[in-house]
């Protein structure tokens, strides 16, 4: 006899048993779609998480990794294998018209239709149904009603040539219902999908078929409307002619692209320079700002009236980056905003903030500083708390004016408790894409280059540029490759940062 | 107490300097507030106080032609709200178990955490934009132009130094609270809802604003993996008005710019001791 305690489990085990196998089912599902869209890599991290929890819920050994299971799952899936993917496009030839996998490139040409020379047009009217839409074929012979889902049936006309109002549950469309979606209704096949028919126009419609084939002997894709052969080659269907089928696939280049920025001299000289701008506007920005946060809190920590000064003094540090830089770029504007028109009034003209590069880069560090001291303001007037006050009674005995307990009490002490922090604030701004790109995008660009590329702009958002901007020509594949090198960068800064954090921590 | 030395040191030549400092501070904030209460709506000689200041700008924004301000509103506030409770929840379990249990795997997994922590998500941008866009063939609410996929992204990269920061709150709790209602027969699920999770609003607090200011504020992301205009969110419209539209409509452009700014402002006057003893926890340990 089972008791009312021992049945408890019996249930729990079902309920367990139940969720597993929907579970399982529903990841294998999802995995073998992205097997056979050739996306091996989103599978296997897909399979390797599902393992993950599989694991760690059914076996009591691994239950404390229950509490961080979900954290684990989108760590796994959204942090660590986006740095694995990147190190990965960085090795193919990603980009625009290699945006797929071979197997996705091959489905999509595969769905490619085209018309027969010499085929015929018929008239058509519209219909449709809460089903869908479908077409009457007027002049065909015999006159053909055809479906969106696939019905293909022969139509009796009136003897004014009209075709019937309803036909099962679809009903006529007049031609104001039509013209507002004939755009979406052109996209529509129609009847067989074999041999879809087509709407042309607001007039014709026409049975197409399928434009290429994919043999696998050959590795090459066939247009069937001539027989040309496009052999698959480093990720294009390159035909004998020459010509590429769009879209192409990704595949994998090996170190091209990296041999590309270290070999070509038209990427290589834009790339030093930006390099270069990108460690000076780094270092500038933390060390003015750490400068301008410290002074602010040893000058107005101390002053009748501090708590007001404070809250004042912070108002920057909520107010969202956007904002702030939108702000500052209209009011340097040199004809139109604030700061050029005073400027304009003192000096006779204003600095071109956008235009000049050496000016472009001061700005850009100006509005760095008021962005980041509130943070240094907080960090200091924290920090300066711990040093103790008998040292400086001591150096006042010694007889040390403000500047030498300034410089051998209070710096000293004070960079070592905030060195960890001026070292991540330099990583940040190494990578500080937000204000390069808001304020003036990375302009102005850099003369006699091939690649678009401005004199403001940090690797970072090079690589937006790159990837993202450059219209019709985006190379993902280059843009990765310059990314694992950032990696590299900001690995060896956090590894300073660390070693750094000992230190400090061993005294 | 702060450095204080005072009768030591002079004081009243720090005024003005103080004042020069509000004013660097301060300017940016009065000149947009005044630009957005101007009707004259343009840049060309726009003064610190307006002329008839009035409303005009932000009827026009809220009122816009091609430009649902409201809808890219509604979409930063759905998208943070459910990114920053994704994040409390995740790191707060985590950061109790971290905490408070011995497992094998452990140190590893700090370690981890600590350098997925180094990469922001803009390094990877490229593959997250192609990593959606596989999903997105598969998942369709997941890929790129879906809110799902990038609220998945910002609880990604939020949790790393969020995780620490809670584990380390909880370090400092006694053991001897939670222990004892072990022995009393309590789980560890009952022990986390009504003794931990109470005991640690505080940093609750201080993680939740620190991912609101970061997935609120974010642009980038939102800019590579969003394409429709009803579905952007309010930093990524603010700037594509912007870059379209910048000296005919300024007025409505600033009138946007604070109007984006005020749940920011609001949620963070009340928490600001939180704030910073978020940003000053791990340079003093007080």
């Amino acid at each position: 006899m089972l008791t009312k305690d021992q049945r408890v489990p019996t249930s729990l085990y079902v309920r367990t048993a139940l969720i597993t196998v929907a579970f399982a089912v529903g990841a294998l599902w999802l995995v073998r779609a992205l097997l056979l869209d050739g996306l091996v890599m989103l599978a296997s991290v897909v399979s390797a998480v599902t393992i993950f929890l599989l694991l760690v819920y059914l076996r009591r050994r691994y239950s404390a990794m229950r509490w961080m299971a979900i954290g684990v799952v989108f760590a796994a899936l959204f942090g660590v294998y986006p740095i694995l993917f990147n190190i990965y496009i960085g090795f193919t030839n990603m980009g625009n018209g290699h945006l797929f996998s071979k197997e996705q490139s091959i489905e999509r040409l595969e769905s490619e239709q085209y018309l027969p020379e010499g085929s015929s047009t018929f008239e058509w009217k519209g219909y449709q149904s809460a089903d869908g839409y479908a077409i009457v074929l007027i002049d065909a012979d015999p006159p053909r009603f055809v479906s969106e889902s696939g019905a293909d049936e022969t139509v009796e006309l009136d003897p004014n040539g009209e075709p019937p109002a309803t036909i099962d549950d679809y009903r006529v469309m007049a031609p104001n219902q039509v013209l507002p979606i004939i755009d979406s209704l052109a996209d529509l096949d129609f009847g067989d999908p074999d041999a879809p028919v087509r709407i042309q126009s607001f007039r014709a419609a026409a049975a197409s078929q399928q434009r290429y084939r994919y043999d696998a002997d050959l590795d090459a894709v066939i247009d069937l409307s001539n027989g040309v052969p496009h052999q698959a080659k480093e990720g294009s269907w390159v035909g004998p002619d020459g010509g590429e089928l769009v879209p192409g696939f990704i595949s994998v280049v090996g170190a091209d692209n990296f041999d590309r920025f270290l070999s070509n001299d038209n990427l290589r000289t834009p790339l030093l320079r930006v390099v270069v701008w990108n460690f000076a506007f780094a270092f500038f920005s933390v060390a003015l700002s750490f400068l301008v946060g410290l002074g602010v809190s040893m000058l107005f920590d101390d002053l009748p009236g501090r708590r007001i000064i404070r809250a004042l003094l912070i108002v920057p540090y909520p107010i969202p980056v956007l904002v702030s830089v939108l702000i500052w770029r209209s009011m340097l504007n040199p004809d139109l905003g604030t700061i050029g028109e005073f400027l304009a009034a003192i000096f006779g003209s204003s600095p071109q903030f956008f235009l000049d590069p050496m000016w472009t880069r001061i700005a850009l560090i100006v509005v760095n500083i008021y962005l980041s001291y509130p943070y240094f303001y907080v960090v200091t007037s924290g920090a300066l708390r711990v040093i103790p006050e008998e040292q400086y009674d001591a150096a006042e005995v010694d007889g040390a004016g403000p500047w030498q307990r300034f410089r051998y009490i209070t710096f000293p002490q004070l960079t070592v408790i905030v060195m960890p922090l001026l070292i991540a604030s330099f990583s940040f701004n190494f990578n500080n894409f937000n204000l390069v790109y808001i304020f003036n995008n990375g302009n102005p660009p850099m003369a006699d280059t091939i690649i678009p590329v401005g004199q403001t702009d940090i690797l970072i958002s090079f690589i937006y540029k790159l990837a993202f901007v450059t219209s019709g020509a985006s190379d993902y594949g280059l843009g990765a490759a310059i990314s694992v090198a950032l990696f590299v960068v900001v690995g060896s800064i956090t590894w300073f940062q660390i070693r750094a954090t000992r230190a400090l921590e061993a005294r | 107490m702060s450095r204080v030395r005072r009768g030591r040191r002079s004081w009243w030549w720090r005024y003005p300097l103080a004042l020069a400092m509000i004013g660097f501070a301060l300017l940016p904030v009065l000149w947009v507030v005044s630009a957005s209460l101007n009707p004259a709506k343009t840049l060309v000689g726009a003064s610190l106080l307006p002329e008839n200041p009035g409303f005009v700008n932000y009827d026009d924004l809220i009122n816009h032609p091609s430009y649902p301000y409201e809808t890219w509103l509604w979409n930063s506030i759905k998208i943070t709200v459910i990114s920053v409770s994704l994040t409390v929840m995740i790191t707060t379990l985590a950061g109790y178990a971290l905490s408070r249990f011995r497992f094998a795997g452990k140190k590893a997994f700090m370690t981890g955490i600590l350098i997925l922590n180094v990469f922001p998500a803009v390094l990877s941008i490229i593959a997250l934009f192609g990593m959606m866009q596989q999903i997105g063939t598969q998942i369709s609410w997941l890929g790129l132009d879906t809110h799902g996929g990038l609220i998945a992204i910002y609880v990604s990269f939020g949790m790393g130094i969020n995780v620490l920061l809670v584990k380390a709150y909880i370090d400092r709790l006694p053991r001897e609270l939670d222990e004892s209602a072990l022995v009393d027969g309590a789980t560890y699920g009952q022990v986390f809802r009504k003794i931990v999770f109470p005991l640690i609003r505080p940093i609750i607090v201080t993680v939740s604003v620190l991912q609101f200011f970061a997935v609120y504020g974010d642009f980038v992301i939102a800019r590579v993996m969003l394409r429709s205009t009803d579905n952007l969110t309010v930093m990524v419209g603010l700037l594509l008005f912007q870059t379209q539209r910048f000296e005919q409509d300024w007025g409505v452009i600033t009138a946007g710019a604070v109007l984006a700014s005020l749940p920011v402002l609001l949620l963070y006057i009340p928490v600001q001791k939180y704030v910073i003893s978020g940003l000053t926890s791990g340079s003093v340990k007080e």
